[in-house]
């Protein structure tokens, strides 16, 4: 059974979210407990999305209204306390400089409780390299609009095998002209056109090695 | 048969397909700004700084290539300095920003504020982009690159037609919405579409008009047929449906309708995902406006929904020119012309042929088109 602040969330009232919130930490309430119930909130727009009852316009506005509770949050937050569900390294690839799709992705793993380190935009593939090592992340993503980018995922997910970490990571790639082929040119193991088909993903793949 | 006499025949042809009539031969039209000068060997530097440089660039790719009816969106001009004022973002250009043979790509910020709603609403939609412009765009270049066009338009676009092909679109025009996401940027615009709706349904209704004129005048300046009618942000697949049809679709009809009353075709060229929202397009006047989708709107719904009203131009996918093989090129025309019937279909890349096209898969296309677009 879900609270009303995850309800609310999930019904993208931005201004109750907010109140609900500041009531919840003037009572002294755990600001983890707020978090998970938000957390909550954004699982129910996922599904909303899944279900074509929400669009990507709801997508991005809860994305902005979690930004802001996490806001109100972070400083009250020592640590998060709940262990996250996986490390994700995204970027825009090299030669493509949009970051509206990545964003959006970035936010919607922040929000499902990811370790999300964002490299930006035209990242070059050995960026992507050092940061995985760095991390040992498990997931990589990659986006793009141009089809000039196409290339570049592809050079990424080279370099990766190259460098021998190709067998511990998952690559996705997104972006508005991706698609089944480009995820073959690219050597990508999957392709999504919205946001939430990132998350869906990380969660798959998640479970598949905690199997 | 003489240029003039293959345009005329290729015009009347573009025209019964428009006007859902049986063809001979299903249209073949070129589009591919970007992949033009990396086809000729020019860098696209060198392509943004000349203004004379995307007409002759182009065509001559078209004659190389041979096969085209004509040109979706005739090129002519500068680019880049136009495109801030059409976005309201920056942009960064190859040569300048970029390094040469790259592609020109928008820098999308939050730049524009809510408060420039208000400017807006109260002082003119002119007024506004005086304080603005200079902000995202270098007003000395974009004066000069507008000054080129009127003083050179329809002359620059004249040799399309010397060579027989039939320019359909020269300029753009699109809703208030495109706009304002691009100087809000995509994350903030839509924000504001939840918080503060009255406010900006006000800005564009009061921007609307003057965008109306502004297109109309550009396209009569460019003595063109037909009008761009640009949708990229609007896609039913990224707006709930509430926020569609509040800020998007209304403003759609009426440009439309103006644009038919002012005796100009409306390409709607529409990127992203239309499905959703595809019987709506049955609301305007049929056998008047072309649907340019870039090949992520479901065609078999268009098919099913729309066929009967309005012609397609389209929509062999941009990534398809970029990363599939000359078979997949084939196999995606031969669906396409099955699934129209060759009635109402134009072939056309769906958005455009990308800087990365590979050669092989643009001679396919051609290729295919002649194959399997002869009706008679």
């Amino acid at each position: 059974m879900i609270d009303q602040l995850a309800t609310t969330m999930a019904d993208l009232e931005e201004a109750m979210v907010l109140k609900l919130v500041q009531q919840r930490l003037d009572t002294g309430e755990d600001p983890m407990m707020i978090l998970t119930s938000c957390r909550e909130g954004m699982v129910l727009v996922g599904k909303r999305f899944e279900a074509g009852e929400y669009w990507v316009s709801d997508l991005m506005m809860a994305g902005e209204i979690f930004k802001q509770v996490s806001g109100l949050l972070s400083s009250r937050l020592k640590t998060d306390a709940i262990g996250k569900l996986g490390k994700v390294v995204i970027g825009t690839v090299k030669g493509d400089i949009h970051d509206i799709g990545k964003d959006i992705v970035v936010s919607l793993l922040n929000a499902a409780n990811y370790d999300v380190r964002d490299l930006g935009v035209d990242v070059p593939p050995q960026k992507v390299i050092d940061v995985v090592k760095e991390t040992g992340a498990t997931i990589v993503g990659l986006s793009g609009l141009l089809t000039v980018a196409f290339d570049s995922m592809k050079e990424t997910v080279a370099a990766l095998a190259a460098a021998g970490l190709r067998p511990k990571v998952k690559v996705m790639i997104g972006g508005g002209s991706v698609s089944e082929k480009v995820q073959h040119y690219t050597g990508a193991d999957a392709w999504g056109t919205n946001a939430q088909s990132a998350v869906s993903l990380c969660n798959q793949w998640i479970k598949e090695v905690a199997r | 048969m003489n240029n003039e006499a293959l345009f005329q025949e290729r015009l009347t042809r573009i025209k019964k397909v428009i006007n859902l009539e049986p063809v001979d031969q299903i249209p073949v039209i070129y589009m591919g700004a970007a992949f033009a000068p990396r086809y000729m060997g020019m860098s696209m530097a060198e392509y943004c700084a000349d203004p004379e440089a995307p007409m002759n660039v182009t065509l001559a790719t078209m004659n190389k290539l041979g096969g085209f009816d004509g040109i979706n969106a005739a090129m002519a001009g500068r680019l880049t300095p136009i495109l801030p004022a059409l976005w309201l973002s920056r942009v960064a250009v190859p040569g300048r920003d970029l390094p040469p043979d790259s592609l020109y790509q928008v820098q999308e910020a939050e730049v524009m504020t809510p408060a420039d709603y208000d400017v807006i609403i109260n002082k003119g939609w002119q007024a506004f982009l005086d304080s603005y412009l200079p902000k995202v765009a270098d007003l000395v270049e974009l004066e000069e690159a507008q000054n080129w066009l009127k003083k050179n338009m329809p002359r620059a676009i004249a040799p399309y037609r010397e060579h027989g092909y039939v320019a359909i679109t020269a300029n753009p025009v699109t809703t208030p919405f495109e706009y304002f996401c691009g100087g809000r940027s995509m994350a903030k615009f839509f924000a504001d579409l939840y918080r503060m709706p009255d406010k900006v349904q006000a800005a564009m209704d009061v921007v609307l008009p003057d965008l109306i004129a502004q297109g109309i005048s550009g396209a009569r300046m460019a003595g063109m047929m037909g009008i761009w009618v640009g949708g990229w942000r609007t896609a039913s697949a990224l707006i709930a449906p509430k926020l569609w049809n509040r800020f998007v679709w209304p403003y759609f009809v009426k440009i439309v309708n103006a644009l038919l009353e002012a005796g100009l075709t409306p390409v709607l060229h529409l990127d992203q995902d239309w499905t959703r929202d595809l019987a709506r397009l049955r609301e305007l006047p049929e056998k008047k406006c072309i649907m340019n989708p870039d090949g992520m709107t479901n065609m078999k719904k268009f098919r099913e929904l729309v066929s009967d009203r309005m012609a397609m131009m389209g929509d062999v996918p941009s990534s398809m020119f970029a990363a599939g093989t000359p078979e997949d090129i084939y196999n995606y025309v031969r669906d396409l012309v099955s699934l129209f019937d060759c009635r109402g279909l134009i072939l056309c890349p769906g958005c455009d042929a990308p800087i990365n096209t590979k050669p092989e898969n643009m001679e396919a296309f051609i290729a295919a088109s002649h194959e399997y677009g002869k009706v008679a």
